[in-house]
């Protein structure tokens, strides 16, 4: 454990770490593009640069690469420091396009940040500034405008060091260095790739899906748990604040979820998540089912309600099928109210997409659905199976008809628009994820919170309120 | 040095202000002064009244939106024009800089992308004002790095019953062309 004094302060590094991570653990912020927690070091960016005090009058050294050892003073804001790191930004801005306006990494640049406290000096080129690709197409997903770039690396690293798909490199030298796809490789078969344009510390990485769709400081972010597989991963779903609120353009990005970052989280997903948590808005803003229906009829919430308290009452042999995608909070309403009554099974609502990665060893899962696991735990591991059943309860998406014993009643709760909803005797609109709070459990038993952007659509209910309803005394044999 | 006395404090004076009334006897007595008041106001409605009689106008009243005034002052801030470039297309690349400085959030801009044009590859697909919101401070304009907003000397012409009806979209917006500007050239590069 080397004791060594950042600005006069004694820290405590451990052993083996940096200056620079000495100083993040102690709350000393040292600026620097290349440097990412959870990457290799590169050494760079030359900006985390900072003077340690010897008695020959010391040196300067890139605080990313230096070792902490015992009794190291060093300065990380001395006038030495602070005028390297602007000559350091000068260079980096000689040929910077200085776009902000139109670049969507404004508002949370680390390149506009560091200008502003360190340099905020026009380009001091006195030749035209270089130019080079704007909107290289790196994959499907993501553009590469390489003015804006500034060879941090970070990037390459991770597709060597993360994802592992090698997809990035940079190629010829000097002015002239690009971030190009490798010949041979994709980073469209990368499904980790958008993470690259989280960790790029400047507006050269767009993603497709974000590009132009909003300035930052109109989002807000709300954390919530990815659900598409058993790892719920941590996420922001970012969506317009409320002051901001739109009336003449379209009302749905009031409510929409405009982006998607991963949420660092070292108990579940570190700082990364895949492209498929990216991809949610494509999940949960499909069209919504419109409200409760008996027969696909449209009617009041209470008459279904009714209806189908009915159906249970006269039920001899029920069977329900939970959904892998309930909280917590839900599984428990319907243990609570269900299980007694009911012979009860877990349904898995989503199967694997033909083509999606089934599992890997970074973040992707093989089961498809949130909270199966929790599920599980509280009803059993036992595979639905409907044989003898006279009502079948089913909840979530998912749910075949043709498995219904002939002449079985059916109840059915579904957050989205599906031919099927109006083959149920009873059907119920469901809120989804956005709508409500809740948690998940993931594969190893980490729960996540997750709370609503929005308010319910009109005419969903919440299953727990539907269960509540549905409650009935377990039928006493005679 | 320790035995100091406090200082001594200073008598209170009641604060006078600039327009405290200086009222005579005559103004004290109230009631003259009341009637002459009236005596105005009641000889100006008078004689409103006998020229609208006689078919003439009266008070200085303009009966907007009936009737218009053509003699704005010079730096009066109206309606917004967007400028655009030599081919029509609009100056504005769609920051939303206006958007939000604006005091009001009339502004709503929906951005675009054209990678035809990698000089101005985003612009705005639509860009909406509520006039029933503005209130015609002109941060926009200041806040544009682009000069691609400016108002007219005019006000807009929106009265309506109905608020939604008092937006303006970008083609009403796009209403004039600088062929040649003295605050700024528009030279072929902005072509």
């Amino acid at each position: 454990m080397p004791e060594i004094f950042i600005d006069g302060v004694a820290v405590a590094a451990k052993d083996g770490q940096t200056v620079m991570e000495a100083a993040r653990d102690a709350g000393v912020y040292i600026p620097g593009f290349c440097w990412h927690p959870q990457l290799s070091v590169a050494g760079n960016c030359r900006l985390c640069m900072v003077e340690v005090e010897g008695e020959t009058g010391g040196w300067m050294d890139i605080a990313c690469n230096m070792p902490a050892t015992r009794g190291m003073k060093v300065l990380t804001n001395s006038p030495r420091v602070r005028e390297r790191r602007k000559v350091m930004l000068e260079m980096v801005l000689l040929n910077h396009p200085v776009d902000c306006g139109v670049c969507d990494k404004a508002g949370e640049c680390m390149l506009q940040d560091y200008h502003y406290e360190h340099n905020g000096a026009p380009s001091v080129s006195t030749v035209p500034k270089v130019r080079a690709t704007k909107f290289h197409d790196l994959s499907s997903r993501i553009l590469l405008d390489n003015e804006r770039c500034v060879l941090c690396s970070r990037c390459v690293r991770f597709t060597r060091e993360v994802s592992r798909s090698h997809a990035l490199g940079i190629v010829a030298r000097g002015d002239h260095s690009l971030v190009r796809c490798d010949e041979k490789r994709s980073l469209d078969d990368d499904p980790y790739s958008d993470n690259v344009v989280d960790i790029c510390p400047v507006g050269a990485l767009l993603s497709r899906r974000f590009l132009y769709k909003s300035r930052v400081w109109y989002l807000q972010k709300t954390p919530s748990v990815c659900p598409g597989c058993e790892r719920g991963c941590t996420i922001d779903l970012w969506h317009r604040k409320a002051e901001w609120r739109l009336n003449a353009l379209d009302a749905r990005h009031n409510t929409a979820i405009e982006r998607v970052t991963p949420r660092e989280n070292p108990a579940v997903n570190g700082p990364w998540i895949c492209n498929k948590a990216r991809d949610l808005p494509d999940l949960l803003e499909r069209a919504r089912a419109e409200g409760p229906m008996l027969k696909g009829r449209r009617v009041a919430m209470a008459e279904a309600l009714a209806a189908a308290r009915q159906l249970v009452e006269a039920a001899r042999r029920p069977v329900a099928l939970v959904s892998s995608w309930g909280s917590n909070e839900e599984l428990a309403a319907a243990h609570a109210a269900l299980a007694g009554r009911f012979r009860c099974h877990v349904k898995a609502d989503h199967a694997p997409r033909p083509g999606e990665r089934l599992a890997d060893d970074l973040l992707i899962r093989p089961d498809k659905n949130p909270n199966g696991r929790r599920a599980r735990e509280l009803f059993g591991e036992a595979p639905p199976a409907l044989e003898g059943a006279d009502l079948v309860l089913a909840w979530g998406e998912g749910f075949d008809f043709a498995d219904v014993p002939r002449g079985a009643r059916t109840i059915l709760l579904n957050a989205f628009l599906a031919p099927e909803n109006g083959h149920a005797d009873a059907f119920f609109a469901t809120t989804l994820q956005t709508e409500r709070a809740g948690h998940y459990t993931n594969f190893a038993g980490t729960v996540s919170a997750f709370t609503p952007i929005c308010p319910a659509a009109p005419h969903t209910v919440d299953a727990e309120a539907v269960f509540a309803a549905l409650a009935v005394r377990p039928r006493v044999s005679a | 040095m320790s035995g100091r006395p406090p200082p001594a404090r200073a008598p209170y004076v009641r604060r006078r202000y600039w327009n405290e009334p200086e009222m005579g006897w005559w103004e004290r007595a109230y009631l003259f002064e009341i009637l002459r008041g009236l005596v105005i106001t009641g000889g100006v409605f008078l004689r409103n009244m006998g020229k609208w009689v006689t078919g003439r106008k009266g008070a200085l009243t303009t009966y907007y939106p009936e009737e218009t005034r053509p003699d704005y002052a010079r730096h009066n801030r109206g309606k917004h024009v967007l400028t655009q470039r030599p081919d029509g297309r609009p100056q504005c690349v769609a920051c939303n800089m206006c958007a939000t400085v604006c005091p009001a959030k009339v502004i709503e801009i929906e951005a675009a992308f054209d990678p035809d044009d990698p000089a101005h590859h985003k612009y705005p697909s639509r860009f909406e004002i509520d006039y029933s919101r503005c209130v015609f401070c002109g941060l926009c304009v200041e806040a544009c790095p682009e000069d691609a907003i400016r108002m007219e000397k005019e006000v807009p012409d929106l009265p309506s019953h109905d608020r939604l009806r008092m937006w303006l979209g970008r083609e009403e917006l796009l209403t004039w062309k600088p062929a040649s500007d003295v605050a700024k050239p528009y030279g072929p590069k902005h072509g």
